[in-house]
């Protein structure tokens, strides 16, 4: 009888062991996919080629470490600047560009502009291919020397649900950045 | 009236006979025990097994049935005239020594403990585990949204509820207050809870409770039978389908085996005014069970599998503390989240989840005095959460996907009564490693954990006493894959303990103290946890430092079960030293999505108090009133503040109506229940989080949004049973939120978005399916 109890008990251990051996590796932690790292704005002087950059950094995303770049926007008074935006996935090597992605989704994205406290009114937002405001190319236009104020920037995603004169509050937010602003 | 009184009077002369069998064994069990409580009727059987009773009033009623060595039954007969009826009991000296003893007082202990089995259950059937097991009282969910519950007892959730399935401790991401436990309810046919830290039998961290998932027990008599469940449901059309098939050997009478499968599906769930678009659920999941046995030894091999991906409600899903606070400021979902109609589809986001459970058991007699089992588990926990999908061209992959691997081994020892002590002692040891794929939420960890303990009870007379001793061990090893912080490893070691008494002060009378002192170490999202939880718009940081909890808790529970009264009432208090709780800090945390809402980990004394009730009253053979409370307390002993997020008051109550047997139709019934739960007002009164308010102005306060008002739901639940000559089949109707009252619920996360669910009419039918070759 007591043979047969750790027959039994032998049995269970090969089981188990044969059980824990089917369990593979983890595999290293993988990035999350499609993180926004970076915003970046590319500013250009109309009739200029001169150009600058903004950039927001937050290198691994919301969580963990505190953002690690926030610059602030600096432009002339009384001039106009063409701005480009984008937004990258530098948490990656190389960097992924996830601007193309807004673009090919244009008619599901939205970039908004709300200059506070700083002479600039931002107009001529680019569009998507149904006429909509796009935003990823805008038209800065520059009054008296003010500031400091801020700039928000915010990528709305609204699947569906995008109509041509949206508040900003619509849809949810996948990136919303301010920026101190001042025109010197 | 008058008529039924009469009626009454005139059946009291029925005559209830029959033998007590050993379903193993077939001989006769003399001095066995056949109880009716509600007629509080008790009579041994003699030294062939019979019994006989007479004198018994026409109606239906539980019979239980007990003897020493063996593990009670409680079947529900139907007295119309004399009955003959013979009962096999599973000879198992203490075969379910893991399950606990419990509070009633057929089954004499010392825990505090109520559990939901028979007809509760059948009208509880195509719910998920949390929902179902807040019939009981002390007993609400933390919910999230239409689909996810999870069991609070006693205001307490999550690592401080222990849910043991089939007998084994359930190890998946149990952390995330958004992390429903990986169950199928259809494989248990009794639900059992433990309150408080009364029972230290499967780990001190139980501080808030044990709940215990039964399944029964294998078949003991030779043939094949089954079983086949459906429930359809009106609010979200969710359809549910599981069966069980189950067979003992005629040729060899120790082998039994048992197949069980569960389908489930539900599509988006309609609040009084709009449906909440995506909230469906998909749930397969099967197990399978075989067991040899002979009187003396035995072995068991149980394994599960369950999946379940469960759609988050669109309207829920937010970007940014402003996203949220802009939710909050509109009331109700935007326009193309409520013009959404219904559909079976999920979309991102959703949640997927598998655990699967193998268990091999193998017990054996030490002589006449005891039983030595050992338990061998695997557990695998794999969960998937799946945010917005960003771009169309986005890869389809989860943004958090965790995998969490658990090998436990117990070792048991059950003596059985040796002059008036019985108890167990065992040691047990469990070994885990969790890695995540994508997102930090949670380092990848391994944890170590080892505890051995002993519970004695002693019965003599009216008196029982028990006490428990337990040391435990846990360590966290290995973290790595953190963002570059690099954590020591810690390790926990400490005592807890329980004493209780129980005093039956006369027949159907009971009181049971008890008391005890648990503590729980600090859990991996507790210590480290430092990321973006999936969906709800913060981040959480863990703290490394944290230090275990302690609880020192005593209850006092009373039991009558006298004449026409069956009342349960508990009071409970509870002293916790260093709770381990999430609160907010200020500011949030800067991100480029914007401002978060951030909370830490923290400790603080903690006392909390409260009051579990129920109570029924049979007024005649036809009607039967219920009444249940169940109120808690929770303040921080430092700040003198309240604690966050505590159930409100809640009571119920419901009178049930019997309609008898009519021709084929047996024990119909019918029995409105309306439920008031009052408005939660004691909340800290202020905080970390600034809210602006209607007229501009902007206030710290505790919470986005105050809890929202009292509310009173009227329900209705019938059932009865066609008996043909060969097939019975019962049916179970329910009604819940009868009136279509729009109404939030404070422990549903999602009350800042939506409303809860409308009108929900379910229907459940339960076939058994018995061959008439019966032995």
């Amino acid at each position: 009888m007591k043979k047969q109890l750790s027959y039994w008990m032998a049995a269970l251990m090969v089981v188990t062991f044969v059980a824990t051996g089917c369990k593979k590796d983890p595999k290293g932690p993988e990035n999350e996919e499609e993180l926004i790292t970076t915003l970046k704005l590319t500013f250009t002087e109309v009739g200029g080629t001169a150009t600058s950059t903004v950039t927001f950094k937050d290198a691994d995303g919301p969580g963990g470490n505190a953002p690690t770049q926030n610059e602030q926007i600096v432009l002339a008074p009384n001039k106009q600047y063409n701005c480009t935006v984008q937004v990258l996935d530098e948490s990656k090597s190389p960097a992924v560009d996830i601007t193309t992605e807004v673009i090919a989704e244009a008619n599901d994205h939205q970039f908004y502009y709300e200059p506070t406290g700083v002479n600039i009114t931002v107009t001529g937002l680019n569009t998507d291919p149904n006429g909509r405001p796009l935003g990823v190319t805008s038209r800065w236009n520059c009054g008296a020397v003010s500031g400091p104020g801020t700039v928000k920037v915010t990528l709305k995603h609204k699947p569906g649900a995008k109509g041509s004169s949206d508040p900003v509050t619509l849809g949810e937010t996948d990136v919303e950045v301010t920026f101190a602003a001042r025109i010197q | 009236m008058g008529g039924s009184i009469a009626q009454v009077l005139g059946q009291c002369t029925l005559v209830f006979s029959g033998k007590v069998i050993d379903a193993d064994t077939r001989l006769p069990l003399s001095g066995a025990l056949v109880q009716i409580p509600a007629l509080k009727i008790s009579k041994a059987t003699d030294a062939d097994g019979n019994f006989k009773i007479a004198g018994i009033c026409a109606g239906n009623y539980d019979v239980n049935i007990s003897h020493v060595s063996c593990t009670p039954i409680t079947e529900h007969l139907h007295f119309k005239d004399d009955i003959k009826h013979n009962f096999f009991l599973p000879h198992t000296s203490n075969e379910l020594a893991d399950v606990t003893v419990r509070g009633t007082i057929s089954t004499k202990g010392a825990a505090i403990s109520q559990d939901i089995k028979g007809k509760e259950l059948e009208a509880l059937r195509g719910l998920s585990l949390g929902e179902s097991l807040q019939k009981i009282t002390g007993v609400s969910v933390l919910q999230t949204g239409s689909n996810i519950y999870k069991p609070v007892i006693h205001g307490l959730h999550s690592n401080r509820v222990l849910i043991l399935n089939n007998g084994i401790r359930q190890e998946g991401q149990q952390w995330g207050s958004e992390h429903a436990p990986e169950i199928d309810p259809y494989v248990a046919n009794r639900l059992s809870v433990v309150k408080g830290a009364s029972t230290i039998r499967y780990g001190g961290d139980a501080i808030g409770g044990v709940v215990l998932v039964e399944p029964k027990l294998l078949r003991s008599v030779p043939g094949v039978s089954g079983e086949l469940n459906i429930a359809a449901f009106s609010n979200n059309r969710q359809g549910t389908l599981s069966g069980i098939i189950e067979g003992n050997s005629k040729r060899n009478n120790a082998f039994s085996w048992r197949l069980q499968g569960t389908v489930k599906r539900g599509g988006n769930a309609k609040t009084p005014n709009y449906w909440l678009a995506n909230s469906g659920n998909e749930e397969f999941n099967g197990s399978a069970a075989m067991g040899w046995r002979s009187a003396k030894k035995g072995l068991e091999f149980f394994y599960s599998i369950f999946n379940t991906k469960l759609a988050i409600f669109s309207g829920s899903h937010i970007g940014n503390v402003t996203d949220l606070m802009q939710a909050i400021s509109s009331k109700e979902p935007p326009d193309y989240i409520r013009n959404v109609g219904f559909t079976y589809r999920i979309n991102r986001p959703y949640q997927q989840v598998q655990h699967q459970l193998m268990k091999v058991k193998a017990f054996r007699n030490t002589g006449d005095v005891g039983k030595l089992n050992m338990i061998l588990s695997l557990q695998h926990n794999w969960r998937r959460e799946y945010d917005v999908r960003r771009f169309q061209s986005s890869a389809n992959v989860p943004q958090l996907d965790l995998k969490m691997t658990t090998l436990g081994t117990d070792l048991i020892w059950d003596h059985f009564n040796t002059g008036h002590f019985r108890g167990t002692a065992g040691i047990t040891g469990s070994y885990q490693r969790n890695s995540y794929e994508y997102r930090l939420f949670i380092p990848n960890y391994e944890a170590l954990n080892f505890g051995a303990f002993v519970v004695e009870k002693w019965n003599y007379k009216k008196w029982l006493i028990e006490g428990g001793l337990r040391f435990d061990h846990r360590s966290m090893l290995n973290t790595n894959s953190n963002g570059g912080i690099q954590y020591p490893d810690r390790r926990f070691n400490n005592v807890s303990g329980n004493t209780g008494i129980s005093y039956e002060a006369a027949d159907g009378l009971q009181f049971t103290i008890n008391a005890s002192t648990a503590w729980r170490a600090p859990q991996v999202n507790e210590l480290y946890s430092d990321g973006l939880h999936h969906g709800s718009a913060r981040i959480e940081k863990g703290d490394a430092n944290l230090q275990p909890e302690r609880s020192n808790s005593i209850l006092f529970n009373t039991i009558l079960n006298k004449g026409r009264w069956h009342i349960d009432a508990g009071v409970y208090i509870k002293r916790i030293d260093g709770f381990i709780y999430l609160f907010p800090i200020f500011p949030p945390e800067l991100t480029i999505r914007g401002a978060f809402p951030t909370f830490r980990f923290g400790q603080a004394p903690v006392a909390m108090h409260g009051f579990d009730l129920s109570a029924a009253y049979t007024i005649s053979s036809h009607f039967q009133v219920d009444a249940k409370s169940s109120i808690v307390r929770a303040k921080n002993r430092n700040t003198k503040e309240w604690m966050i997020q505590m159930p409100a008051d809640r009571y119920e109550a419901g009178i049930q109506y019997s309609l008898g047997d009519f021709k084929k139709w047996k024990e119909t019934y019918i029995k409105p229940t309306v439920q008031y739960v009052s408005r939660q007002t004691r909340v800290p009164a202020t905080g970390n989080i600034p809210v602006m308010k209607p007229d501009g102005s902007t206030a710290m306060e505790s919470d986005y949004l105050m809890p929202p008002s009292a509310y009173t739901l009227l329900g209705l639940e019938a059932g009865t049973i066609l008996q043909t000559k060969h097939q019975k089949i019962q049916f179970t109707l329910t009604v819940s939120n009868a009136l279509n009252v729009v109404y939030r619920e404070y422990m549903n996360a999602f009350r800042y978005f939506s409303d809860e669910m409308g009108r929900n009419i379910g229907l459940k039918i339960k076939i058994p399916i018995e061959p008439k070759t019966k032995s």
